[in-house]
């Protein structure tokens, strides 16, 4: 980012002063200190690879992947930026996460808690259907461009699938991960995410 | 390093500059044992949600090594460098002040402190949310409710709206002969339309909900305690709850410091935070004059993180980072309904410049306004864990 004597303009300018880290710290209050959000529904994002991280944030800017809000905050960095404050992001623990206790008391909005049966099922459904080829080690693997999705929290998980699964929405998703959330049913799908959720 | 005021500003101003350099000695002083958060305080008063989620203590800070100070602060050096409380007097190199918003009590004809045990604000959550809920819940269906809105700038541009809707929905599903009045000096508010929508798409309005705007009288003159009656410059309405939401200035902390001018605000620089009017004091959250940024708990956890960051660079002799702002308001407008607004900003030209953000869609599915009030719940649990734990 930082060319030898030549003038930066803003943008890099913002992306090296502020530093990535700084950028990052401003995510914190929907994602969580250091990355680990605290539930029901935003996703964790710490120690998610930056190959992953870096096209998901441009998507969103772009629209080209569906976001309740993420769009109109992506749209607010530049490429440099955005690589500067994924890195700090990708750079976070993935610590599995504290129990959070306020969550047991009544909230207002209906949240979802992990049921270990349908966590078992999930478990095996997700071999059958061969989700496991690429979610690897339990949905834990974060290879290449690879999410984790273990540990997730589960009210996320259960919106990503449907959103996933919503034809309307186009999310852009691997081929093979498209031909088989096709045939996958939504309970399939609703086990499948107890499963990853329960997998801490 | 004395943070003055364990809330949404201080509590994070504290905890980062520890973050950031464990070795700086940070006292936090603050007036209460507990902090009740605002946030999320609306469905409380509706009995959507129970008043314990709001209770935040500082046992997470006091584990990064923090002092936590519970006094009142009853003055301000900013020539000797000295903060006064009933318990002792504490010297500093750096001074972080965040304590809220006071009440303008000469606004409104009949409002003062006593008249907020009957007529309550219910703007700073505890005690008063308690209050307002129960007064709501012993309400006799067929009653009459008036919310008295605030003129601008006040905390939390959305959050009288989103009450309102919340009254109106606990009205529409409990108490269908019931109605709220809305008494506004202003003619429009923070996401106008997208309320507006809302209010026409759960059929609240006429019926549940009456918003008065300035342009019809709405601006509130008086009030009168003894007979729960407010008065407009035309009116007069005799209701059975009355909250009124005062006119706001700065925490009183800020004056006692001298750092407010006079519209009653802390005038700082953008990209530090540090006051115009005295040198090392940091004005952070509602009490700071931020054109640019809403008085919200989000725009006071990034700012404090602002402070932070120049605060550091400042102890090591180098200069101030570039800053950076994040806000985002989530409103609730019924169970399984959310609404938001974003904004991400920077500093351009010596002020502070939005980048990028902007509203929820008008046109949405009920799962895209379902997942925002799954989020905004989220948000809570974030921001709560990432400024006091
Ligand atoms: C109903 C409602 C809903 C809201 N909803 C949202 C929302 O959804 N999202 C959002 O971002 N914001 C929301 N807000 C706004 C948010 O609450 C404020 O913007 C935020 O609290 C500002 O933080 P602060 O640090 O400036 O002040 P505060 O959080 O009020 O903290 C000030 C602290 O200073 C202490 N203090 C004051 N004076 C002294 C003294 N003399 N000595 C010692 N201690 C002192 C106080 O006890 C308090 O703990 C809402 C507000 C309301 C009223
Ligand atoms: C106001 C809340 C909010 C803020 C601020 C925010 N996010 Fe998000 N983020 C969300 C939500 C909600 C989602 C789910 C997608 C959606 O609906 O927008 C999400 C999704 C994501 C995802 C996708 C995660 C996954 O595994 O699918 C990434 C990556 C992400 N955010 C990164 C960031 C970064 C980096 C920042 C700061 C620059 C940031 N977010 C700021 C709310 C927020
Ligand atoms: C060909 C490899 C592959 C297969 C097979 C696959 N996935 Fe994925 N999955 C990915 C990649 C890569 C991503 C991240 C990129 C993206 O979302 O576009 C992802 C993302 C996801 C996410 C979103 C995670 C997040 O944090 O937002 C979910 C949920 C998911 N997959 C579920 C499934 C399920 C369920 C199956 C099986 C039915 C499956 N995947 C099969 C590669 C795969």
């Amino acid at each position: 980012m930082i060319a030898g004597g030549v003038a930066m303009n803003a943008d890099e300018a913002r992306a090296d002063m502020a530093s990535g880290l700084a950028m990052a710290n401003t995510c914190a209050g929907c994602h969580g200190t250091d990355g680990m959000a605290n539930g029901p529904a935003m996703p964790n994002i710490a120690g998610q690879p930056a190959n992953y991280l870096i096209p998901v944030m441009k998507e969103f800017r772009s629209g080209e992947r569906y976001s309740t809000i993420m769009g109109r905050i992506a749209k607010g960095y530049s490429d440099a930026e955005i690589e500067a404050l994924s890195k700090a992001v990708a750079g976070w623990k993935w610590t599995g996460g504290a129990e959070n206790p306020k969550l047991a008391m009544k909230t207002g909005e209906t949240i979802a808690m992990v049921k270990p049966a349908l966590a078992a099922e999930g478990e095996k459904l997700a071999k059958e259907m061969k989700c496991t080829k690429c979610h690897e080690d339990g949905g834990k693997s974060t290879e290449d461009d690879m999410p984790r999705v273990a540990g997730q929290h589960l009210d996320y998980l259960l919106f990503k699938m449907e959103d996933y699964k919503d034809e309307a929405l186009k999310m852009p998703q691997p081929k093979k991960m498209k031909k088989r959330m096709d045939k996958a049913s939504a309970k399939e799908l609703e086990a499948i995410s107890h499963f990853w959720a329960a997998n801490k | 390093m004395i943070v003055v005021g364990g809330g949404y500003g201080g509590a994070t101003a504290a905890k980062y500059i520890k973050k950031a350099d464990p070795n700086v000695s940070v006292i936090l002083i603050e007036q209460n044992k507990h902090y009740y958060s605002c946030p999320l305080s609306n469905p409380v008063l509706v009995g959507m949600r129970d008043l314990e989620v709001q209770k935040w203590g500082y046992e997470g800070l006091k584990k990064h090594g923090i002092t936590v100070v519970h006094e009142t602060v009853t003055g301000v050096d900013t020539g000797a460098k000295k903060v006064t409380t009933a318990g002792g007097v504490f010297s500093y190199d750096k001074l972080v002040l965040s304590p809220g918003v006071s009440f303008n009590y000469d606004a409104i004809e009949g409002y003062d402190e006593a008249a907020t045990k009957t007529m309550t604000h219910a703007w700073k959550a505890g005690p008063q949310t308690a209050i307002l809920r129960d007064q709501i819940d012993a309400m006799k269906d067929g009653g009459t409710m008036v919310l008295v809105a605030p003129p601008n700038p006040f905390r939390c541009p959305p959050g009288p709206y989103e009450r309102a809707s919340l009254i109106a929905h606990y009205f529409k599903t409990k108490k269908p002969k019931s109605k709220l009045i809305v008494l506004d000096p202003k003619d429009k508010f923070s996401k106008f339309g997208l309320f507006q929508s809302g209010w026409e798409k759960l059929g609240y309005k006429g019926k549940y909900l009456e918003w008065v705007p300035a342009g019809e009288g709405g601006k509130v003159t008086r009030v009168d305690p003894k007979t729960n009656t407010v008065y407009t410059e035309m009116d007069e309405f005799k209701a059975d709850v009355v909250n009124v939401i005062p006119p706001q200035k700065a925490g009183k902390v800020a004056f006692l410091a001298g750092v407010a001018n006079d519209k009653g605000w802390c005038p700082i620089d953008f990209k530090t935070f540090e006051s115009t009017m005295a040198k090392d004091v940091y004005v952070i959250g509602d009490s700071s004059a931020a054109a640019g940024l809403p008085k919200s708990g989000y725009a006071a956890n990034s700012e404090a993180k602002v402070a932070a960051a120049a605060i550091i660079a400042s102890l090591q002799g180098k200069p101030a980072p570039m800053p950076t702002y994040v806000n985002t308001c989530y409103s609730i407008l019924a169970p399984n309904y959310g609404i938001s607004v974003a904004l991400v900003s920077t500093l351009k030209d010596g002020k502070i410049t939005k980048l990028s953000g902007g509203l929820s869609p008008m046109e949405a599915t009920p799962a895209f306004r379902h997942q925002e009030a799954l989020y905004a719940e989220s948000w809570y649990q974030a921001i709560m864990n990432d400024t006091f734990a």
